[in-house]
């Protein structure tokens, strides 16, 4: 750096960057790690059942968690959920993203508005969307029987298939967002070479597009990944009661349970699943992408 | 290659954008349908349209102090991150130090940790606090705000952070050697021209806040619920157009938000 500017470290303002810096890091560690930190040690604490949370350094809580069918099957249901939907968001999002990162039109802002807006209005506002679409006697099912298709009403709420329309709803505009940021940034010229070179829209996507794309499909993957695996709101009101998912179990474990030491547990198997997929998809993929 | 097969494949991706961007809308298109129901059992097709539902939630106690609540609640946060999170952009940017790229992602870490995570390591921190203080932490309105305040302070940095970077830093100099001291300089030179990164990261705090569910459901207290909580637990009993009018108030307040934004900085670039 040359001559000296207003924040210059030469002038010996080292100090003031730290002044400045600070208070927010400050806030964000104790905020943030050291919740975190406090929540495992409470995971191994143990729980006597009238005697509420006692001190303890046991890892009993994860041996419980990893013997119980039910909670093994919660944790599978999650994983499955959340591949499902990530996948779908990532076949459903990537069109999406290429036209609203190529698009001329003066809307593009108000396009841009459309998938954010959602986004930031919450999720239980977009649940009751579904719940008013997909119930009973639902849009859906009012017209699929006004057309004759169907006698029955379909039971579409409060199962599985409710929860992953939900999901994939809930996480598309977050896959957009992140795709066309990325899309933006390869230039049209190599896709342009790509069909003068002969190649069909297919190949070209195949061979040019998703490759230069692949850190955007990475970084959304993940992130509608994280976001599936950690899923409340949708799971609690399409899914009903009986539709156990992992978001909604650390809830019921610290609300209703009072069972501190065995929700975080789960929150933090949660959390280490969430991770160690997350890390082994970015290997994976780095691994695929770095030998070609 | 064939120019045909360009066509096609023109006609495949616009379908399934709009496919997308259709499944991304629907839910918003329903709930605001319901809110203008004139019978009370979301069936289809409605019976016909009346505005009484607006009139109702306004007798909703939980919907009036929830929206009341969250108010206050992002009003307060984004302020505080504000505070926080202008002078930490001011530092990423322009200074150069050590493990700056690990304070980057720690003060945008709070965006990509999930909620229920956030929520339950909040939960059990409160409940240290106020064992160690004495202090009743847990449900209260301070302690609401603290962790509204933490996921306000990555939308912050990210906006002023990325306004930063595009401003030009000869013009600081200029003023430096025109004689103005750092806090004028600042003031009449960086401040200005950092307004724009200033109001969409508020704006868009504002509206985290705002919406903000899963962590919010481990800090609220008794009596004491946010708008996104009170419609949760509402649609946990039923759904009826009262709901879908509350849904719609909240819609239509963040898509203003979001156009009043747009003004500032052009939304594409930031999120």
């Amino acid at each position: 750096m040359a001559k000296a500017g207003t924040y210059d470290i030469e002038k010996g303002r080292g100090s003031t960057a730290a002044s400045l810096l600070l208070p927010a890091t400050i806030f964000v560690a104790i905020g943030l790690l050291v919740p975190i930190a406090i929540l495992f040690r409470y995971s191994l604490n143990a729980f006597v059942p009238g005697k509420f949370m006692v001190d303890a350094f046991t890892i009993e809580n994860y041996v419980k968690f990893f013997t119980d069918p039910f909670y093994l099957s919660v944790l599978w249901r999650t994983l499955r959920v959340a591949v499902f939907c990530t996948v779908a968001c990532l076949i459903l999002g990537f069109p999406l993203a290429y036209v609203l990162a190529r698009t001329q039109t003066r809307f593009k802002n108000l396009l841009i508005i459309a998938v954010v807006l959602p986004l930031f209005v919450g999720n239980a506002v977009r649940a009751a969307g579904w719940m008013t679409a997909l119930g009973n006697k639902g849009f859906f099912n009012a017209m699929l029987m006004k057309l004759g298709l169907i006698d029955q009403p379909l039971e579409i709420m409060y199962t599985e298939n409710a929860v992953l329309i939900g999901i994939v709803a809930v996480n598309l505009p977050f896959m957009v967002l992140t795709l066309q940021s990325v899309i933006e940034g390869i230039s049209r010229s190599v896709e342009e070479a790509a069909f003068s070179l002969g190649a069909g829209p297919a190949t070209m996507t195949r061979r040019v597009l998703f490759p230069l794309a692949m850190p955007g499909i990475l970084a959304g993957t993940i992130l509608t990944f994280i976001l599936a695996m950690n899923a409340y709101a949708t799971p609690v009101l399409l899914g009903g009661p009986k539709f156990q998912m992992m978001g909604p179990l650390v809830y019921g474990q610290f609300a209703q349970q009072n069972n501190w030491p065995f929700g975080g547990a789960i929150s933090f198997i949660l959390m280490t699943a969430t991770i160690l997929l997350t890390m082994t998809a970015n290997i994976l993929v780095q691994r695929r992408y770095q030998t070609r | 290659m064939t120019l045909d097969e360009r066509f096609w494949g023109r006609v495949a991706l616009k379908s399934v954008a709009s496919l997308s961007l259709g499944f991304i809308l629907l839910p918003l298109v329903f709930v605001s349908w319901l809110a203008f129901f004139k019978q009370e059992i979301p069936s289809f097709p409605p019976e016909g349209y009346s505005l009484q539902w607006f009139e109702a939630v306004t007798r909703q106690k939980n919907f009036v102090n929830g929206f009341k609540l969250s108010i206050q609640v992002g009003v307060m946060a984004t302020a505080i991150g504000l505070l926080l999170g202008v002078p930490a952009s001011l530092a990423l940017v322009r200074y150069q130090f050590l493990a700056k790229g690990a304070l980057n992602t720690l003060l945008l870490a709070p965006l990509v940790v999930p909620g229920v995570v956030l929520g339950t390591s909040l939960y059990v921190f409160q409940i240290e606090t106020e064992i160690a203080t004495g202090l009743p932490f847990l449900g209260s309105f301070w302690g609401l705000v603290a962790g509204h305040t933490l996921v306000v302070i990555p939308w912050i940095v990210r906006l002023v952070t990325a306004n930063l970077e595009g401003t030009d830093r000869t013009i600081e100099e200029a003023a430096q050697n025109l004689g103005a001291n750092p806090w004028v300089t600042f003031y009449r030179v960086t401040l200005p021209a950092i307004r724009p990164g200033i109001v969409a990261g508020a704006l868009f705090g504002f509206v985290t806040s705002f919406g903000n569910l899963e962590m919010s459901l481990f800090l609220v207290g008794p009596g004491r619920t946010t708008l996104p909580i009170a419609i949760l637990q509402y649609l946990e009993w039923k759904i009826d157009p009262t709901v879908a009018a509350a849904s719609v108030i909240q819609i239509v307040l963040i898509g203003v938000a979001m156009l009043i934004t747009d003004r500032y900085v052009k939304l594409s670039r930031v999120v």
